[in-house]
Order: structure tokens, then sequence, then C-alpha cells
């Protein structure tokens, strides 16, 4: 049952990553960096000392169907809710 | 009436189908937990990595992980823990 990591269930992982400079990737092309504080069961999570990336997807103005330009926003914040049903993906600092 | 002829016995089963096509889904994840597997979401992104667990909502945590969209690797992730409600399918991409 117990594989190299030594985790049982997937909140495991956040649980482990306490504390812990996270990687969060959201619906709407947005992503998060920051320090997890909290999680619960639907994946709320407090977050510290966040960095949200915002991709901008756009269609280039009278280019060819589907040529697209991407422009990345940033904004910080220091302490931010994130409700869960946004999120996909977490991914703990890697542990070496 | 009794001169019609009996129909004939159902075919016999065929022989037993060899063990990757048997079993429930829950044998299937059972089976997959420790091998390589592909991940892919309901936005099309695919996520390839060694399955540590799976949880009742499907929640996933994975090892190893490279992200793939449109067949090219976009991001790479010692662990990774993905939101159930997000997954379209989890497929084995090993011998199990």
């Amino acid at each position: 049952m117990d594989t190299s990591s030594g985790i049982q269930e997937p909140f495991d992982l956040i649980r482990l990553s306490l504390s812990e400079k996270v990687f969060v990737k959201l619906r709407g092309d947005r992503e998060l960096t920051g320090v997890l504080h909290a999680y619960d069961g639907h994946m709320n999570l407090i977050l510290s000392d966040v960095e949200e990336t915002i991709m901008l997807v756009e269609q280039v103005e009278g280019g060819p169907e589907g040529q697209t330009t991407v422009n990345v926003a940033k904004r910080k914040m220091n302490m931010l809710f994130v409700r869960g049903d946004g999120v996909i993906l977490v991914s703990p600092p890697s542990r070496t | 009436m009794s001169d019609a002829s009996p129909p004939p016995p159902p075919a016999e089963a065929s022989p037993p189908p060899p063990p990757s096509t048997s079993g429930s889904p829950t044998d299937f994840l059972k089976g997959v937990v420790g091998k390589r597997v592909v991940v892919r979401l309901t936005s099309g992104v695919d996520y390839r990595g060694v399955l540590s667990c799976l949880d009742g909502y499907m929640n996933i945590a994975l090892e190893q992980t490279e992200e793939h969209v449109n067949g090219t690797v976009t991001n790479r992730y010692g662990d990774a823990f993905i939101r159930g409600n997000n997954v379209l399918y989890i497929s084995a991409a090993e011998a199990l």
C-alpha cells in the first residue's frame, strides 16, 4: 500500500505541504504560488504571500483562425482565501 | 406443437477473458496504483505520471508528473494533487 513517499490518500500530499510554498492551478487560466496555511475537504485554501498569474489568451486581430497571443498579468496579495471548486491542481514544493 | 425441435442451447460462455478485461472499475483503479498513468482532464490537458493514490472523489496524487497540452510538455511537478471533479479519465500507460 505504502508508496515511496508514504502517502495513503491524496489529501496527505496537501497536509504535508502546510506552511510550505505551493503552486496552485485554477480554472480560467490562473495560477497561484503562495504559502499554504489551511485547507479543507473542498480544497478551499488559505494562502499567504500569494502571486497570481493570469494568462489572457486573445485571438490575433485579422490573423488566421486559432492564432492567439498570450498576455500574462501578475498581481500579489498578502492573504487569500481560494474557493475549492476553482482548484484544478496543487503541487507542493519538491521534497528531496 | 411437439414436432418443433427444441432451440439450440445457448452458446457456451466463451473462455474467461484475460485478467485485464475483468473486474470492476474499482478493481482497475486498485490495479493501477503505483503504475504509470495518463490522467486526462475535461479541459483536454493530460497529466502523465506515477499514480500514488486516489480517493472516492477521484482526487488523485501523482508523482513525477508531466503536464501535456496538445502533445507538448508544458510543466513538470515532483508531486501533484489533482481535484477529482476535473478528471475525465485515467488510462494505464504500462502493463498492469
